[in-house]
């Protein structure tokens, strides 16, 4: 029973964490959070979806899906964002601008593919493996090695590439970055390119559990971002902790408690972590310190913590 | 608000007739809908409810910059907390409405006093999750009708003799609208308005004036919570509600309706609230490609038209009525051109100095991260009406010190009084309400007030209860009397400055950067400072603005002001200054009379290069 919670928590969890590093990436090198995510991994499902309906192999649908997540998440770059970046790098107005780009694809692929459930490839997840008195899909399994491959790349590439050392001098200071060389653009759009796709593969893991459906961007882009705040926005690999961990509470919370219990589990579990360790689970320093309207008033605070 | 304060009573008198007007017609067009079409009295309240919520948003985010995505929920708990205490426990709707406002009030002041300590990020992202959870909730309990809502309690009709007015409930959501706008539209034009800018744009200006700025902004949202609340009274009355009323959408919703109209202006959010509710019904097209069209204007007003309709008109009048700028004093056009070392200044007589001090530093240890310490063991002694010289060389520690003394910072250890009373542990606002004021070295105002609206903000301290009197402030007699008292000694101390003429009325958006250090010179000054803390006043101005600043100076001390400069110029801390204090590397050096500092050796080692 427990190892079949910790299982199907995972393999959910996974989900939420790919959603969630696909906030965090876009937030890492930007420092804004894309709330169209949710809506790319319900594009790369309902392209897959389509794709496959429309008679091609699974395989093709598939990688036109992610590819469908990965540029859609630059145009919303170049259309929603660095538009208003541009107007003012440290106002909210690109919290408007993304949540209006959700809206215009939610209800878009309502429009285009009806605003009512349909058929996904059912891919792998027919085949179960037993271990002992659980059971775990190849598809759930594959989407926990996917995640893992997600964290485990994105660390090596951030800590040991040039490229990836750069991305972190951009995190902490753009105008500084920018200055010694570095093309803060090309990073965005990488950084938009990257969250796309961690979002569409989520959405194609997911697929065959779901079906295809427009809302299921809303769903998921809430769980993805309640994911991110218990794990932390700061680090992309916080985020995926914070998956995981919202992911086994939630199938606790649903086997332990009541069924419907996922529904408003995790909003206990955000607001609880939210009150205790507002920077989340997995996170250190302060990720929101660029906001703060002065370094002085920071210090002050972080002045009265380091006394007492 | 400019004319409100510095216009005669005659013009004061004017706009209270023209309010009174505009209130009886606004009772007129009531009454109107109240008699109107079921098309206008399914449109128009829920289109002054939305107002309502812009209204409150634009008060949290629009003027004191708290980005709210809370509203939707708060909204909702006003407007279930009406329907379910009524159904469920026969409480009268009228019982409702204080319950809603006060009861929202202090959730939105919970809310706010949990999320405001982190960051503005932090707030967005806390309300947003409360909508969700409040959704949540109420759509996965049975009591609240689950997701299929449950409907409204009603609103008993007028009593016979009131009969002729028509539909209590228009009238309810009118008048709930009026009251809105009155509490709204008085503290904008109330001098919290410029606080609250301060708080939004440079809350270390603020805070130096005396404003406790967390505590204001708490206060702010919670303010704005109760009228969420008021409008979730008033708009349970319209029918059914149900959890989809109040999603996270609408929570964008409001905060698109007050962006579309005009941020932070007095009819934006109105006119953003009509076009929003009226959109849907006004072009009935399919709902889904309506929700695209609005999802595209989301992106479109965001990336186009940032200041909304309102804003845009607001800078087009203001473009057609500017004046040219007068110049800063007399003859300062030529002494531009003249550098700053050739400024003559006066030497200042060395009178008997008391022998009490009016702040004292001792031991001063500080550093911003662990291990690495900035200031070490600092002593720093600055006797009672004398001005204090702060020396050193880049990154020796003396803008440390000050922040350390004006309360920006804490030490790590040691001790920092202030006219005998201990000051160290105190913020920022607390040390202003002790007399401690301070200028920043590089300017930090509102730059879309007036340098006068600027000064103001200095004077918080000196203003009773300004908060609490903002709700109504036009309806106060004493609020026009204060108005008036302060644009008078705004006006008094900007001439003080050397700011005459047509300089107060001027936006400081407008103004050159020396103007800028003269304006906040002044706002530090109207506060009645006991402890006046200059940080490089002189940075950026010409040579005629430097002679403005020695002048300051002296009659800051002939009024009795202790006042500490940290100054790069060495000539006008030697010729200004009784005493200097030299810091390098962020230990005291030496301490002591300027013509001692001066002969030091070690001064000229490390300081003066000789």
């Amino acid at each position: 029973m427990l190892l079949q919670v910790l299982l199907s928590g995972l393999a959910i969890g996974s989900i939420y964490g790919l959603v969630a590093m696909g906030f965090a990436v876009v937030f890492y090198v930007t420092r804004v959070i894309n709330f169209a995510t949710g809506q790319l991994l319900m594009l790369s499902i309902m392209i897959t979806a389509g794709l496959s309906r429309a008679g091609l192999p699974d395989g093709v649908s598939i990688v036109v899906g992610l590819a469908a997540s990965a540029v859609v998440g630059v145009i919303i770059y170049f259309i929603a964002v660095r538009t208003v970046l541009r107007f003012d790098r440290f106002s909210f107005a690109w919290l408007v601008s993304t949540l209006g780009v959700a809206i215009v694809l939610q209800t878009g692929a309502a429009l285009i593919w009806g605003p009512t459930s349909r058929g996904f490839p059912a891919l792998l997840n027919r085949q179960t493996i037993r271990i002992g008195a659980a059971a775990i899909t190849w598809q759930e399994l594959t989407t926990i090695v996917v995640a893992a491959a997600a964290v485990i790349g994105f660390e090596v590439f951030r800590r040991r590439t040039l490229f990836g050392k750069v991305g972190m001098a951009i995190s902490s200071d753009p105008e500084m970055a920018a200055a010694v060389g570095a093309r803060v653009t090309g990073y965005a759009v990488a950084a938009f390119a990257i969250g796309g796709l961690l979002a569409g593969a989520a959405g194609v893991l997911v697929g065959p559990i779901t079906y295809s459906n427009p809302y299921l961007g809303d769903t998921y882009g809430i769980a993805g971002f309640v994911a991110l705040m218990i794990g932390g926005i700061e680090k992309p690999a916080a985020a995926m902790g914070g998956g995981l961990v919202l992911g086994v509470l939630s199938v606790a919370a649903n086997t332990f408690i009541n069924s419907q219990a996922s529904d408003w589990f995790p909003f206990v579990v955000v607001v609880i972590v939210l009150l205790i360790a507002p920077h989340g689970l997995f996170a250190s320093g302060n990720p929101f310190a660029r906001w703060r309207s002065s370094a002085a008033a920071r210090r002050a605070s972080l002045g009265a913590e380091g006394r007492s | 608000m400019s004319a409100l304060l510095s216009s005669p009573a005659r013009r004061s008198r004017a706009l209270g007739w023209g309010a009174i007007v505009l209130v009886v017609a606004y009772l007129g067009a009531t009454l109107g809908v109240a008699h109107g079409s079921y098309y206008l009295q399914s449109l128009i309240p829920v289109a002054a409810v939305f107002a309502i919520l812009a209204l409150s948003l634009d008060l949290a985010a629009g003027m004191t910059g708290l980005y709210s995505l809370g509203h939707a929920g708060l909204f909702a708990l006003g407007a279930y907390a009406t329907t379910l205490m009524n159904a469920k426990f026969g409480w009268n709707v009228f019982v409702m409405l204080p319950v809603s406002i006060i009861g929202v009030g202090i959730v939105g002041i919970i809310l706010g006093a949990l999320s405001l300590r982190v960051s503005g990020l932090y707030f967005a992202i806390m309300t947003f999750i409360f909508t969700l959870v409040v959704v949540v909730l109420l759509s996965d309990f049975s009591f609240t009708g689950g997701l299929q809502g449950i409907s409204g309690p009603i609103l008993p009709d007028f009593p016979e003799a009131l009969a002729f007015l028509g539909s209590s409930v228009v009238w309810c959501v009118g008048l709930a609208f009026l009251v809105t706008v009155v509490i709204v539209w008085s503290i904008r034009s109330s001098p919290l308005y410029a606080i609250l800018l301060a708080i939004r744009d440079a809350e270390p200006f603020a805070a130096a004036a005396g404003v406790r700025t967390s505590l204001m902004k708490v206060g702010i949202f919670g303010l704005s919570a109760a009228l969420a609340g008021l409008a979730g009274w008033a708009f349970s009355f319209l029918g059914f509600i149900s959890p989809g009323q109040f999603s996270w959408t609408v929570s964008v919703n409001i905060l698109v309706m007050v962006i579309l109209g005009g941020m932070n202006t007095r009819l934006g959010p109105i006119i953003g609230a009509i076009f929003v509710t009226a959109f849907p019904t006004v072009i009935s097209i399919d709902p889904l490609i309506q929700e695209v069209i609005f999802g595209a204007i989301f992106v479109l007003v965001i990336v186009f038209f940032p200041q909304g309709i309102v804003g845009i008109l607001a800078g087009v009048v203001r473009r057609l009525r500017r004046r040219p700028l007068p110049a800063t004093a007399e003859g300062t056009i030529e002494d531009a051109r003249r550098p700053v070392a050739d400024a003559t200044l006066a030497v200042v007589e060395h009178g008997e100095l008391s022998d009490d001090f009016a702040l004292e530093a001792r031991g001063v240890d500080f550093g911003y991260v662990r291990g690495t310490r900035v200031l070490r063991d600092v002593d720093m002694r600055v006797r009672r009406g004398s001005i204090h010289g702060l020396i050193g060389p880049n990154g020796s520690g003396k803008s440390t010190l000050v922040n350390l003394i004006s309360g920006q910072l804490h030490p790590d250890s040691g001790t920092i009084a202030a006219n005998g009373h201990r000051i160290e542990r105190l913020g920022a606002s607390q040390r202003a309400g002790r007399g401690v004021m301070r200028t920043f070295q590089t300017a930090v105002l509102v730059r879309e007030l007036s340098a006068r609206q600027n000064v103001g903000i200095g004077m918080y301290g000196t203003l009773h209860r300004v908060a609490s009197r903002a709700l109504l402030w036009p309806l106060f007699p004493s609020a026009h009397r204060d108005g008036r008292t302060l644009a008078a000694r705004a006006n008094s101390a900007l001439s003080a400055v050397g700011l005459g003429s047509a300089w107060p009325g001027a936006r400081v958006a407008d103004v050159p950067h020396g103007v800028e250090q003269l304006i906040q010179l002044a706002a530090a000054c109207v506060g009645e400072p006991s402890i006046l803390i200059l940080d490089e006043p002189l940075a950026g101005l010409s040579g005629g603005e430097v002679e403005q600043v020695s002048e300051i100076l002296r009659g800051l001390k002939r009024d009795g002001v202790t006042v500490i400069v940290v100054e790069h110029q060495t000539r006008f801390i030697f010729e200004m200054c009784d005493e200097v204090t030299v810091l390098a590397a962020g230990e005291l050096v030496k301490s002591g009379t300027a013509a001692e500092v001066r002969a030091d050796e070690r001064v000229r080692e490390v300081y003066l290069g000789q």
